[in-house]
């Protein structure tokens, strides 16, 4: 029982981007300069082809998975709801959705199938033989701003992609696990629930990108104050012409995790594996060599995956590139650096030795 | 997001016909979002050309080795993706294309991928959010600008 490293290949994107590391050169650094073997992959940035990769990419993959030692830990599905443009998809049509991804996760060799956070639990359900015949586990992420546990003070919000909240999504998969006793049915917590304050970051580039900065300043300092949709309305009103968008708000307001870290510990059991998101790994003052995310609680969380026997793995998510990508080539933040960083965070906070 | 390189550098030409006239012009772009997309919900882009708008009616996406196609003719193309890693090619219609020198562009492209059901989707399957409105800007938050230049000759 423990705690296991491993990397979504997210993390890479904009080296992938830049033709810098393509999937094989990603897979090797896991390897050789993380010393580890686990892998999480989205679909749709590796897969070339997707849905309907070549024979020849399936093997190629497997074949370099296994040359390397890897285990193929998770693979993140989408639910685009707008692809066949003349209607919303259906909910059945969403389960064919997520069946065809379950077929070709097993292909490539993976157990675990990260579902998002807003697909509707009939979705999973209608999934759920097909996920039980090839072997393959269903986990829905647990994604900031949901709670693990519903209840506190919180609203529903009908702005951005906060309107999409369903409060009960943790308790409608436990719901369903307990009525049909599957194994095949869990979750995905990311780290970002655990997030207490907006990473410096995504600060500076909304204030980059902000016609206003009175507008940036007002919404850190008084997020606290009003509900979701009240402070988009007051910034609106405050700050006329201000043109940040809502995503930018949302994630400017952030003054409080949307988890308590002990919530975790009843739903270790159920944990499929772990995205362990983080926006910019700076060294920990007075400890050279020490890293840490100033925005994100891992210390304590962890502490309770422990001593909950949590046997799983902790798959890298570094999001920080995004908020970079504005300053020319030269701004651009190095991935391969922030991952490493990320990891010897992680050795030293699970115990590894 | 990768606002500023969503444009592939040295791309801009003009596009001309069988007689050697031009008839627009074409830039390199890359997708904005950290996956690929069906090209179904790929759904145009904001375009302004030197402080010309040049509506989603006048573009054209070249992708996957295919002639250009229309906004329209890619709704339909609901199990064709655009790889993560691929340029498309932009085509936008104008008569006698740009002349050589320097460009400036404004972009922003509009890719309708989701995380699932939202309250909108009726209303935009009805009416699909017009690129640089903000809805339906996909991971492009702002519009950005490109200083371009077209070589003397610079034709595709």
């Amino acid at each position: 029982m423990a705690i296991k490293r491993g990397v979504s290949l997210y993390s890479y994107q904009q080296s992938q981007f830049f033709g810098k590391l393509d999937w094989k050169a990603q897979i090797r650094e896991v390897r050789e300069s993380l010393g580890t073997d686990g892998i999480e992959i989205i679909n749709q940035q590796l897969i070339r082809d997707y849905p309907f990769p070549s024979k020849e990419f399936i093997y190629d993959w497997r074949s370099y998975m296994a040359r390397y030692d890897m285990t193929a830990v998770t693979m993140d599905v989408y639910l685009d709801v707008h692809q066949f443009r003349d209607h919303v998809m259906t909910h059945r049509e969403a389960a064919e959705h997520l069946k065809n991804d379950i077929r070709l996760v097993a292909e490539m060799g993976f157990k675990n199938i990260r579902t998002l956070v807003l697909v509707p639990i009939d979705v999973i359900e209608m999934a759920l033989p097909t996920a039980e015949k090839y072997d393959v586990r269903l986990g829905k992420e647990i994604h900031a701003p949901w709670p693990i546990k519903p209840g506190g003070h919180r609203e529903k919000a009908t702005k951005g992609m906060a309107a999409g909240i369903n409060f009960n999504a943790v308790e409608e998969i436990l719901e369903l696990r307990e009525r049909t006793q599957s194994p095949y049915i869990g979750l995905v917590p990311d780290f970002g629930i655990f997030q207490f304050a907006p990473s410096k970051v995504s600060v500076d580039y909304i204030r980059r990108h902000a016609a206003n900065q009175d507008a940036v300043d007002f919404v850190l300092e008084n997020a606290a104050n009003y509900g979701h949709d009240e402070l988009i309305d007051v910034v609106d009103e405050k700050f006329p012409g201000h043109g940040i968008p809502i995503n930018s708000i949302d994630r400017l307001a952030l003054h409080e995790p949307c988890c308590k870290p002990e919530d975790l510990k009843e739903i270790i059991p159920y944990i499929i594996s772990i995205h362990g998101k983080f926006y910019n790994m700076t060294e920990i003052e007075g400890q050279p060599g020490h890293y840490e995310d100033k925005c994100i609680d891992y210390a304590t969380p962890i502490r309770y995956l422990i001593e909950g026997g949590f046997d799983g793995y902790i798959n890298s998510e570094f999001e920080g590139q995004r908020d970079q990508q504005d300053m020319g080539i030269e701004g651009l933040v190095d991935e391969v650096e922030q991952v490493r960083r990320h990891h010897e965070m992680l050795k030293r906070l699970s115990g590894e030795t | 997001m990768f606002d500023n390189f969503l444009i592939v550098p040295h791309s801009l030409k003009n596009d001309l016909d069988a007689d050697g006239n031009a008839t627009g012009f074409q830039f390199a772009v890359r997708i904005a979002d950290y996956r690929g997309c069906f090209l179904s919900l790929h759904n145009g882009y904001y375009i302004d050309c030197d402080g010309v708008n040049y509506p989603r009616e006048l573009q054209r996406f070249e992708i996957n080795g295919k002639a250009p196609r229309s906004f329209e003719e890619l709704k339909s193309c609901c199990w064709e993706h655009w790889n993560y890693d691929d340029a498309g090619i932009v085509h936008v219609k104008k008569d006698g294309g740009l002349k050589p020198g320097k460009h400036t562009i404004g972009l922003q492209q509009s890719i309708l991928a989701q995380y699932g059901y939202m309250p909108w989707d009726e209303a935009w399957v009805k009416n699909p959010p017009l690129p640089g409105s903000g809805g339906g800007a996909g991971k492009t938050e702002t519009i950005s600008i490109f200083e371009m230049t077209l070589e003397e000759g610079g034709a595709a």
